[in-house]
This record gives structure tokens, C-alpha cells and sequence, in this order.
């Protein structure tokens, strides 16, 4: 080991952060292609089973929404809670965490590079199928159109739909795009907290029955009303206010979202910091 | 020799378990030290905490000069380590994983960190596996990589968990040659069941029991150092000849093993093969029938100081 050595030279640099760079790209080829694939065709079966049903009933247009945008969401979140409760703990268990943290790797580093491939894959997925299925909604609310009724559209969101049918105003794809960043952004607020309970419990079935707790109170908290505008609950609130034709500043709650996010993102890297690996 | 590893006072607790009681070790620079103790003794405990992956209870410890509660990733960057169960990237490939740990380690060109990899795939004999995912590899395999992901680095200090339990012979052999060809560039300190391969090429041994130190020091004294210990068998009385002979300065002790027959202990090794023949023949009115050098491996020591039951 001595031909190279002019070449080569030890590492000095002493970061929180070293080791970042190379983590990521491993926990980006966890992601990509494969559990992106599998949430975007996740998403587009969800909706080509709920098209072809209401192709076959000739409902109206609110029918082919309303079971689509509520299953969709189902799914992403249990695929995000499933797919990210071994993240930190499986690792843990399996002695990787450990193989990592004795190298010069900082332990944040660890930690981030999970959350922003998490992040990424998650956000890429909801896009690509958000994206693409505008057009088809386009067609299906009938062509010529580049936006379809909210009135048409607010039949998702689960509230009453005949008083829904009285909104009038459209989303065009501006405000498409809005909504599935505001479903991005709560979903990766599920992210940072799934591997936050990673750190802090020592059973992957503790880590998914509270992250499906933690997802189903801040959908409560989303229905209940305005008070969670300053949480990621808001963002489930901007959704349902862009489906019932309102227009909710995405400000707030995406602002809320981000230092929420943050907040549990630094209480896991704290406590996975001070975690005892075996 | 300073010590690369130092602790003094090192204690662990789990709840009501203790693993280390005040553990006070030093582990000298350039040498192999082999780390011995029964299953549950604390070795892995003990190796566990110079890592800075768990926290001792109590207690100091040095690893390169640093204190392990300061800058440990600085320490890290001189560290090679194999844990006792590692797992790694389960989809990457061989070389994939071996270059990803140098990237943590070194800096360089890309040609550079892959010649590496190619150097240290033929160290550990895993060139024709290098594109293999690791999953597939073997037991034996994946010793190998583990080895290599520990000195891929260019450490000043090898902590090595058990590295040769599940190789084979042969890879066991190789494994031996490659931590004394390493040993010039740095400090070894290894823990293992397999006590002739320590008493191959460890220099130092530390020997813990129940979470404390019972033995240190160089392998050399270990063994007894100079010393050893002879059998005579007398034709006739013996004694007056062996009161004779313990008054000479190289005979650390005489014991009467059964009419006839003494065991005799020699402080000094050159000294007993130089001189004690000799002398025993030069007392009038004895004839040896026999001497023969009593040996004792490291196994018998250990099990001397460990019980030979403790292991179960």
C-alpha cells in the first residue's frame, strides 16, 4: 500500500457533518429508482382503478376524485410510516449504525442523509404522479379545459358535498402544484418523525404504531380547524382549502412546517448523538 | 513504550450488570496485542467503548493520545475496527464497499482510492469476489472484507474483534501473516478465542475475567519469560542433591512431585541450559535417569488463570 501514497492523504477534517456527502448517495440508491417506482405505481393504480370505475358507472366527475385523493393520501402516508420505520432502528439492529459511527463518520451525517433521501424520493414520487395525472384530470373533467372545477375537485377532501357543490373557483395548475407541495412537505414532516422515534425506541413496531398515531392526530388536528395553521397539520388544511376552492396562503403553514420539521430533525440527531450502539 | 490504549478506573454497568470493574489496561504502541478473557469477560464491551460507540459508567480512557470523551472522529480518522458482528451495505458489492469506507479515510484521486482498493481486495483475498454483492458472501468472506474495511484506512491502530472466528485454517494463516506484515506500521489490538493464534503473533497480552484485568504484560513473561520448569527423576535418593542445587541463583524453586521425582524451577532459561546438566552430574552418588523440560502453553496459562470452566 505504498505506490499511491503521494496520492493519497488521511482525512483531517473534524465535522459534524463529514461523511455527509458519501451517505447520502447510499441512501439515495435505497430510494431510486425502486421505492419511488413503487409509490408512484402505487399511486397511479390507485387512480386507474377509481377511473376505470367511473368510467364504467359514468358518475360524475366528483366520484372519480373523491375515492382517488383519499386513498392516495392513505397510501402515501402508510407507505412513508412503512417504508422509513426500520431506517434508523433496522440499522441499529443490524450493526450498520455501528460499522458507520466508528469510522470518522459524524453521527448527524447518519441522520441527514437519511431524512433528505427520504425527502427527496418521497417528494419526487408525489410529483411525478401529481404531475402527470393533471392531464388526465384535465380530460376527465372534459377536454378544452386547462382547469377543472374545484367543485368538481372539493368532492376529495371527505366534507359535505353538497355544500361543496356551491364553490365556484378553479385550480389551475399553480394551485395543483401548491397542494402536492403541501402533501410533500407534511410527509416529510412524517419522515423526520419516524426517524426521530428510531432514535428514541428500541422496537420497530413501537416506531410504526406511533408514527400512525402521530399521522392521525395531525389529521384531526387538520379537520378540527384553523388553530393547526401554525403546525404541519396546516398543510393538510391547505389541502382541503384548495379542494373547497378557497385560497389559503401556503406561507404559514409551510414556514410552520419547515421549523417543525427542523425542530424534530434536531431533537433526533441530539438523541441519536448520545445513543449507546451495540 | 507509551501506551496507544490506555484506561484506568473503566466501569460499565447494564442496570444490574456490571461488565467492567475498574478496568486499568495499556496497550503499548507497535505491538500485537492479543486481548483473552472467557465469553462475557468484557472484551467487547471494553472495545465497544474506545470506539466511542457506548459510554463508560465511570472511569477514563485514551486511545492515540486522546481522551475518548474529547475529539473522538480526529481519533476515528487513525482507527481501523472490525466489530464482532458487522454488517454492511447488504447491496453493495465488495469493492463498492471497501471504496466507500477509504472515501472515509483518505483523500485523493479516484485512481489512487481505486488502486487502494485493488491492493487491499488482494490483501484479504477477496479479488475474485470484488464485484459480488455482499450478501452472498460467505461467513469466512465477510471476515475478510471486515478486515479489510479495518486497514483499508492506513490506520496507526487496529482494534479487531475476534478476526479470525469463522475462517477456515488456511484463511486463519493468512489472516496471522497479514497482521504481523502490519504490524511494522501499526498498533494491533485484537481479541480472539484462539489461543495458539495469539501466542503466534501477539507480543503483549491482556487477559480479562469478569470485567477486570488479571494478567498483562509481554508475551514473554506470560509464557515465563526466561524461566521454565524441568522434571528429574533420580536413580536413588535425590534430595540431598536437590538441596545442593536449590542453592544455586538460577533455581527459582524445588517441589517434590512423588519419590525420585522433582520438578525444578529455573529463573533463568540460559542459565538451566548451560548449567543445569552439568551440575546434576557433578554430585557424587546421584544418577539422573531423566530430565525433561516441563512445557506450558499459553491455553494451559490462561486456563490457569481463567478456570477452565468459565467458558461454558
Amino acid at each position: 500500500m505504498t505506490s499511491e501514497a503521494t496520492t493519497l492523504r488521511r482525512i483531517e477534517t473534524v465535522s459534524p457533518l463529514r461523511g455527509l456527502g458519501g451517505l447520502l448517495v447510499v441512501e439515495l440508491r435505497t430510494w431510486f429508482p425502486w421505492r419511488v417506482l413503487f409509490l408512484t405505481i402505487a399511486g397511479f393504480g390507485v387512480f386507474a382503478m377509481n377511473y376505470a370505475g367511473w368510467r364504467a358507472g359514468n358518475a360524475e366527475f366528483g366520484s372519480l376524485l373523491f375515492p382517488f385523493f383519499g386513498l392516495w393520501i392513505a397510501i402515501l402516508l402508510l407507505s412513508v410510516v412503512s417504508l422509513t420505520e426500520g431506517s434508523v432502528l433496522g440499522e441499529i439492529e443490524r450493526g450498520t449504525a455501528s460499522w458507520l459511527v466508528a469510522m470518522p463518520i459524524g453521527r448527524p451525517a447518519v441522520i441527514l442523509a437519511k431524512f433528505f433521501a427520504a425527502s427527496a424520493g418521497i417528494t419526487a414520487a408525489v410529483f411525478v404522479t401529481g404531475t402527470a395525472l393533471y392531464p388526465v384530470l384535465l380530460e376527465a373533467s372534459g377536454w378544452g379545459r386547462s382547469e377543472f372545477r374545484v367543485s368538481e375537485l372539493t368532492e376529495v377532501t371527505g366534507g359535505p358535498i353538497g355544500m361543496w357543490g356551491r364553490f365556484t373557483s378553479l385550480v389551475d395548475f399553480g394551485e395543483w402544484i401548491e397542494l402536492l407541495l403541501a402533501l410533500s412537505v407534511f410527509l416529510v414532516f412524517v419522515v423526520a418523525v419516524m426517524i426521530l422515534f428510531g432514535t428514541m425506541l428500541r422496537s420497530r413496531t413501537a416506531v410504526f404504531g406511533l408514527g400512525l398515531g402521530v399521522v392521525g392526530v395531525f389529521g384531526v388536528a387538520a379537520l378540527a380547524g384553523s388553530f393547526a395553521a401554525a403546525s404541519p397539520a396546516g398543510l393538510l388544511r391547505v389541502i382541503i382549502d384548495v379542494s373547497q376552492g378557497r385560497t389559503p396562503s401556503l406561507v404559514i403553514p409551510f414556514v410552520a412546517s419547515l421549523l417543525w420539521t427542523t425542530l424534530v430533525l434536531l431533537l433526533a440527531v441530539w438523541r441519536f448523538d448520545r445513543k449507546e450502539l451495540s | 513504550m507509551a501506551g496507544v490504549i490506555e484506561t484506568r478506573g473503566l466501569r460499565k454497568r447494564y442496570r444490574r450488570v456490571e461488565a467492567l470493574r475498574g478496568l486499568d489496561l495499556e496497550v503499548p504502541a507497535g505491538s500485537i496485542c492479543g486481548f483473552l478473557g472467557p465469553n462475557g469477560a468484557g472484551k467487547t464491551t471494553t472495545m465497544r467503548i474506545l470506539m466511542g460507540l457506548i459510554r463508560p459508567s465511570e472511569g477514563w480512557a485514551s486511545v492515540l493520545g486522546d481522551d475518548i470523551d474529547g475529539n473522538g472522529m480526529a481519533t476515528r480518522s487513525r482507527i481501523g475496527y472490525l466489530p464482532q458482528d458487522p454488517s454492511y451495505f447488504s447491496r453493495a458489492t465488495v469493492r463498492n464497499t471497501l471504496r466507500f469506507v477509504a472515501r472515509r479515510y483518505l483523500a485523493g484521486s479516484r485512481g489512487a482510492v481505486n488502486e487502494r482498493v485493488d491492493e487491499t481486495l488482494e490483501l484479504v483475498g477477496l479479488s475474485d469476489r470484488a464485484d459480488r454483492k455482499v450478501k452472498v458472501l460467505s461467513g469466512g468472506e465477510r471476515r475478510r472484507l471486515g478486515i479489510g474495511q479495518a486497514v483499508i484506512g492506513d490506520p496507526d491502530l487496529l482494534i479487531l474483534d475476534e478476526p479470525s472466528v469463522g475462517l477456515d485454517p488456511e484463511g486463519r494463516s493468512q489472516v496471522l501473516d497479514l497482521l504481523e506484515s502490519l504490524k511494522e506500521r501499526m498498533t494491533i489490538f485484537y481479541s480472539s478465542h484462539i489461543l495458539d493464534d495469539v501466542e503466534r503473533v501477539a507480543d503483549h497480552v491482556l487477559v480479562l475475567d469478569h470485567g477486570e484485568i488479571i494478567e498483562q504484560g509481554p508475551m514473554k513473561s506470560f509464557l515465563g519469560g526466561g524461566a521454565a520448569t524441568y522434571r528429574v527423576r533420580f536413580d536413588g535418593d535425590g534430595e540431598a542433591t536437590i538441596d545442593s542445587l536449590a542453592r544455586e541463583p538460577w533455581i527459582s524453586m524445588t517441589r517434590l512431585i512423588e519419590p525420585g521425582v522433582w520438578e525444578i524451577g529455573i529463573a533463568n532459561r540460559e542459565a538451566a541450559e548451560h548449567d543445569l546438566l552439568r551440575t546434576l552430574h557433578g554430585f557424587d552418588g546421584t544418577r539422573v535417569t531423566e530430565l525433561r523440560p516441563q512445557q506450558r502453553d499459553l491455553e494451559d496459562i490462561y486456563l490457569d488463570l481463567v478456570g477452565a470452566g468459565d467458558d461454558e
